[in-house]
């Protein structure tokens, strides 16, 4: 064969799962399994290897989740270090790497906003890729509603007892409005979703722009919903009876 | 994780903080936000003859992004307007010791900065200019 012949997948990459590589320890080819067909020894995960592949579902939003938790508890037990601990150290040291990823992996994808998020960034790079405009007016609402938040901290129980309670009512009710503008972006992340979803899988039909379009719609409702988050924790934790002021810097 | 002294100090002891009325003369006022931690950053800035007087923070969010602002407005007072747009992130990295997950904080101290400045010409720009001659014809 000629070295020019183009190889029927040429331009198809994309369709492998994993890149050929060798197996570490008899150094037979494999085509990205998990265990060597000739030595059974386990593989290191590649650190490229995304999470979608690595659990052995499509790049879908509304994924299947009884094929996600079959899989991770599948993959869970045979890189398990419970059943390394009698073997070498390099097999060990695979055992708990993989598991390391696995898990990270799992509970990625298994929650939708992580999953969202990762999708974003694998797609695009980087979700900082994609800038989204800054939400004016929810800044200032936000800014606003930490500066009551402020003077309600400041006022301790028991002195200026009416404007105490005044400011408590009125953020315990923006407290439930920014609850409900959670929900229904929440909701609108979902259409997202089956948006997302209903391109077609072939990189060739699906435009990168139709991509980008549902994608920068996505990123911008999990930033926006983030703002929202912290504020709605925020007013939480100020607002509940038995709550400390709740301000968490490490974050 | 341990912040660096400089940020606890920043944290316990914020310069600057507080806000100038936006429709104030010389007043420009940048907010800005950090998606991925939903961190929230009101930096103004008081101009005078193009020299900046005195400057104002308010950050909601962690304890680097309230450092990274606190430090901006100690460094933007007495800076002129074109000094001023030259404060990079990684100056407040390196003055505060942040590690790498926290750099983040000190992009949005630029950018705040960067709006707060923008907003500053662009009020500028149309008190400068007599009404009529600023609508194009």
């Amino acid at each position: 064969m000629s070295e020019h012949t183009p190889l029927p997948d040429a331009g198809r990459g994309r369709d492998l799962p994993m890149a050929r590589s060798m197996c570490w320890h008899c150094q037979s080819e494999m085509t990205g399994e998990y265990f060597c067909g000739r030595c059974v020894k386990v593989q290191p995960l590649s650190k490229e290897l995304d999470y979608f592949t690595c659990l052995n579902l499509p790049r879908k939003l509304n994924l299947d989740e009884q094929a996600l938790e079959e899989t991770f508890y599948a993959l869970s037990r045979s890189f398990h270090p419970d059943y390394y601990a009698t073997k070498d150290e390099s097999e060990k040291a695979i055992s708990l790497g993989n598991t390391a990823l696995l898990n990270t992996a799992y509970r990625t994808l298994k929650d939708p906003v992580q999953r969202a998020e990762y999708l974003i960034r694998l797609e695009a790079g980087s979700a900082k890729d994609i800038r989204t405009s800054p939400p004016a007016d929810l800044f200032d609402e936000i800014l606003e509603l930490q500066e009551d938040l402020e003077e309600f901290r400041s006022l301790s129980a028991g002195e200026s007892d009416a404007r105490r309670q005044e400011l408590l009512e009125k953020l315990q009710v923006e407290r439930q409005a920014l609850e409900a503008r959670k929900a229904q972006m929440e909701t609108r992340l979902r259409e997202q979703f089956s948006r997302w979803d209903a391109l077609p899988s072939d990189g060739a039909v699906t435009g990168q722009a139709q991509k980008d379009a549902v994608l920068t719609g996505m990123q911008e409702i999990l930033s926006n919903r983030t703002y929202v988050k912290n504020i709605v924790n925020d007013l939480v934790a100020a607002t509940s009876p038995t709550g400390e002021d709740g301000r968490n810097i490490w974050h | 994780m341990a912040y660096s002294e400089k940020v606890i100090d920043h944290y316990n002891n914020p310069r600057n903080m507080g806000s100038f009325k936006k429709d104030e003369d010389g007043v420009g006022t940048g907010i800005v936000g950090a998606p991925e931690c939903g961190d929230v950053m009101k930096l103004q800035i008081k101009v005078e003859n193009e020299t900046i007087v005195d400057a104002k923070f308010k950050t909601f969010g962690c304890g680097s992004a309230i450092a990274s602002s606190s430090l901006a407005t100690e460094w933007l007072k007495g800076k002129t307007v074109d000094e001023a747009g030259q404060i990079k992130n990684t100056e407040i990295v390196q003055e505060l010791n942040l590690p790498p997950v926290k750099i983040h904080c000190s992009v949005l101290a630029e950018d705040a900065i960067k709006a707060a400045l923008n907003d500053y010409k662009k009020k500028a720009d149309t008190e400068d200019v007599p009404e009529e001659a600023a609508t194009p014809a």
